[in-house]
């Protein structure tokens, strides 16, 4: 995938807003036929970054490229090629559903077609009602009808699922998962994990405005530790020595304790484990939501020590 | 309850507030300090008094119901009181809208509501708020009075000029609560609002000229009938704090009744797919605004109508004088007696001005607005360029000031050809339009460079628009330097008809329109966009 050119492109992109600095360094790219991850804590420059993409902010340093083209230069034409739903969409009060789908689907010279009818079905939108009676929900829906029937190459979801019902974020991500199938490409900021493991080929983790980590789910998951919980014959005196162990607690019984182990560690862990005779072992490989804690919640390193 | 939510309230609307009570009590006070020096001879008086009982000013400022002997005090009340209450009734009208549907539109009622806060609370910490801020300025227009000392003036009417226009303001603040229970939004309750107010503006002109006693039916007339300096009447104050009452508890009773976000009013159900008409940012502005635009039209028409029914009054001077057509032939006395209408127009000319310049400055602050509140954040990640988005706010606020602005001449133009006998051309009002529209331009410019530069100081263009009346209503009147006349650019325009249009004035306003234009639509694309 690698080899291909890459249809976003960025460069140690920097925002400054005065003195404060909303984006340090964000340095990612997104390939064709591609679904990025695109998470981090709140506050950390998720849209931001995204803003920036779409033209609305200029960048302060860095550059970000979409297609090849500037962002801000060129914004006019890419966004000819692209489909966006915001995390709060917000609609003009006094114009129905229908109407907005349409006018936006019009601002990117698309057509109101067998297709968006089809997928004001499959959301239960009702389209005659004004903007100001919808709720949260009914306004993403909105935002999502009208980009699921544009014909778009890159599509960019802001956290496009967080006031959808469980049965409407199924519909969204089957429709994500066809465009994946169709070769588009998509960057979907999201904080619902199971989302993100279910659809994203690669993630990037931001964190106050830094891209901490980018790369698929397996090598992320390498980054971390396991969680181990033994009772051996013998005593674990030893153990405590051994390099990336973490978080060693004592456990009801003999011999027995649990601990976390940093991935590349675990073959000499292992070994050590087996000489003192087995008794009981079950490890635990680290979920998804260890990888996110861990980065979400550690201030500097994302993997410092943390007892666990 | 009431009073944490009231001071949640204040902290928000304190700046307003400040601004509000600061540039009320200030102007009020300066020109009434400045009166004495303006009309302090007795001369100067008297040629006043002959201006003011003339139907123009009548249909202008009130009835002129002061006695001999005249004094200061008495022209300074004829003068102010009318248009101190049209201020007084703006500022109630907007911050009680703000403070109901308002906060109800932007969702912050709710949140207030889901605490353990009683339907009526966020409604009663509105009427405090009101209430005080009502009392506050009249105090202090009271106290400003005192102060300034004019000769004639007593304490009783100084304190009676302080209440009567407190409660106008209370009253029209009450009754806008109740209309903003009507409406089913914010735009809907201030558009309501404004038309009742209108209505009875309307109203109370057209029997200040013919009908003074019929003016006691118009609420908003009652703050004529104080007989300032004179009998001193308390009786209309009453009224109006009466009539307030009545208001604010229908009010209650309707927001006791209705859902959070609905209105008496119901929401109608939209088209299921947009017209074909409905394709980009201009033809969107005109879906949102087309309804408000035709109230504007039909406003300013009306507005236009009623002043122009009392030409015949105004533009006849045999009425007042029968040898005078002796004296100066028939001929010559239509010729005088247009001279006296197209004076009256040039003044009428300056209201239409500033009520086209209303919607204009409101659409082209309303590109913040949208931007702000997120509506044009999607719109932005079409392929729909930000020159394309400004293009299409600044040409329609240009548009508007011109559509509202012809509406007013064209009415004024139909009533007068069928109320005199001898009307007035459509010629004459041509030239009104083409003198003052570079200057409306102008403005209108400077409001669209405040949101491409400085979108956080856009209601500097309010200030302008309040200032462009301000000095052109009151300017003759309080002697304002000619100087300051030229702060805004509708002080630069010739008093057209009466005098000829000034077209090397007329080009360079619009040569500043399009440079103006230029840096806007540069800052507008260059800038950061709202988060």
């Amino acid at each position: 995938m690698t080899t291909a050119t890459p249809l976003l492109q960025l460069n140690h992109l920097q925002k400054r807003f005065g003195k404060f600095e909303a984006l340090k360094d964000i340095d990612f790219a997104i390939y064709p036929g591609e679904v990025f991850g695109f998470i981090g804590p709140n506050g950390a420059g998720k849209s931001t970054t995204i803003r920036v993409l779409l033209g609305i902010l200029k960048a302060s340093g860095g550059s970000a490229t979409i297609f090849g083209q500037d962002v801000w230069q060129h914004s006019v034409a890419i966004h000819r090629r692209i489909a966006y739903v915001p995390g709060d969409v917000y609609l003009w009060p006094n114009l129905s559903g229908g109407e907005i789908i349409d006018l936006f689907l019009k601002l990117n010279g698309e057509r109101h077609s067998a297709k968006t009818d089809a997928l004001i079905k499959e959301f239960g939108l009702d389209p005659r009602k004004k903007a100001r009676t919808y709720s949260k929900g009914n306004r993403q829906k909105v935002a999502l009808i009208a980009a699921f029937s544009t014909n778009a190459d890159f599509y960019i979801f802001d956290e496009p699922t967080s006031g959808l019902d469980p049965l409407n974020e199924q519909t969204f991500q089957a429709h994500v998962l066809a465009l994946k199938q169709a070769g588009k490409s998509v960057l979907l900021s999201s904080h619902i994990l199971s989302e993100v493991e279910k659809m994203c080929d690669r993630i990037g983790i931001i964190r106050e405005g830094q891209i901490v980590e980018t790369g698929t789910l397996a090598e992320m998951r390498h980054l971390t530790r396991t969680t181990i919980d033994v009772q051996t014959v013998q005593p674990l005196s030893a153990l405590t020595t051994l390099p990336g162990v973490h978080g060693l607690t004592a456990k009801h019984g003999d011999n027995h304790v649990s601990f976390a182990v940093d991935a590349d560690q675990l073959t000499t862990v292992m070994q050590y484990l087996t000489r003192q005779q087995l008794v009981t072992l079950t490890s635990t490989p680290p979920t998804l939501e260890d990888l996110f804690m861990r980065y979400y919640a550690a201030p500097n390193d994302a993997r410092t020590p943390d007892g666990k | 309850m009431v009073g944490q939510l009231l001071r949640l309230n204040l902290k928000r609307d304190r700046n307003k507030l400040l601004i509000w009570i600061v540039t009320l009590v200030g102007l009020f006070t300066a020109i009434a300090a400045k009166f004495d020096g303006i009309y302090g001879t007795q001369t100067a008086i008297d040629t006043i008094v002959k201006t003011l009982k003339m139907p123009a000013m009548v249909s202008l400022f009130g009835a002129f119901t002061a006695k001999a002997p005249y004094t200061t005090a008495k022209i300074f009340a004829t003068e102010m009181v009318v248009f101190m209450a049209l201020i007084m009734i703006i500022m109630n009208i907007m911050l009680a809208v703000a403070g109901t549907r308002g906060e109800e539109d932007e969702g912050l009622l709710e949140l207030v509501r889901a605490h353990a806060v009683g339907r009526q609370v966020p409604l009663v910490a509105t009427t405090i708020e009101l209430t005080g801020l009502n009392l506050v300025v009249g105090v202090l227009f009271g106290v400003g009075l005192q102060l300034a000392g004019m000769p004639g003036a007593d304490t009783t009417g100084n304190w009676l000029i302080g209440a009567g226009l407190a409660a106008i303001g209370w009253m029209f603040g009450m009754l806008t609560l109740l209309l903003a229970q009507v409406a089913d939004s914010a735009s809907g309750a201030t558009m309501l609002s404004y038309a009742v107010f209108g209505v009875m503006y309307v109203a109370r002109m057209s029997t200040d000229v013919s009908q003074p006693k019929l003016t006691w039916w118009v609420p908003f007339g009652w703050i004529e009938k104080l007989n300032i300096y004179q009998a001193n009447e308390w009786q209309p104050v009453f009224m109006m704090l009466l009539f307030g009452l009545v208001c604010l508890n229908l009010a209650m009773y309707f927001n006791q009744r209705r859902d959070l976000g609905a209105g008496l009013l119901v929401t109608r159900q939209g088209r299921a797919k947009a017209s074909p008409v409905l394709m980009g940012p201009t033809t969107l502005l005109w879906r949102q605004s087309r309804g408000t635009l035709l109230a504007w039209v039909i406003g300013n028409a009306l507005l236009g109508m009623s002043y122009a029914s009392i030409f015949n009054t105004i533009g006849d001077l045999a009425k007042s004088n029968p040898t005078i057509k002796q004296l100066l032939g028939a001929a010559a006395l239509a010729a005088a007696n247009r001279v006296i209408v197209k004076n009256f127009i040039a003044v009428l000319a300056i209201v239409m001005v500033v009520v086209a310049l209303i919607p204009a400055v409101q659409t082209m602050l309303k590109l913040v607005h949208d931007e702000n509140k997120g509506y044009l954040h999607q719109v932005y990640a079409t392929a729909t360029s930000r020159w394309h988005v400004w293009a299409s706010y600044t040409g329609f606020a240009l548009v508007e000031a011109l559509v509202v602005f012809l509406a007013g001449c064209l009415g004024m133009y139909a009533m007068g050809r069928s109320a005199m006998k001898d009307p007035i051309n459509w010629i004459t009002y041509q030239h009104v339009l083409l003198a003052y529209l570079p200057a409306m331009f102008v403005m209108v410019a400077a409001a669209s460079l405040l949101v491409g530069w400085w979108p956080k100081g856009r209601y500097l263009a309010w200030a302008g628009v309040f200032y462009g009346f301000f000095s052109l209503y009151l300017g003759n009147l309080i002697d304002l330097p000619k100087w300051a006349k030229q702060l805004t650019p509708l002080g630069f325009v010739n008093k057209v008809p009466i005098k000829a249009i000034d077209w090397s004035t007329n080009w360079w306003l619009l040569g500043l329109t399009v440079l103006i234009l230029v840096l806007a639509s540069w800052g507008y694309r260059r800038r950061d966009l709202a988060q």
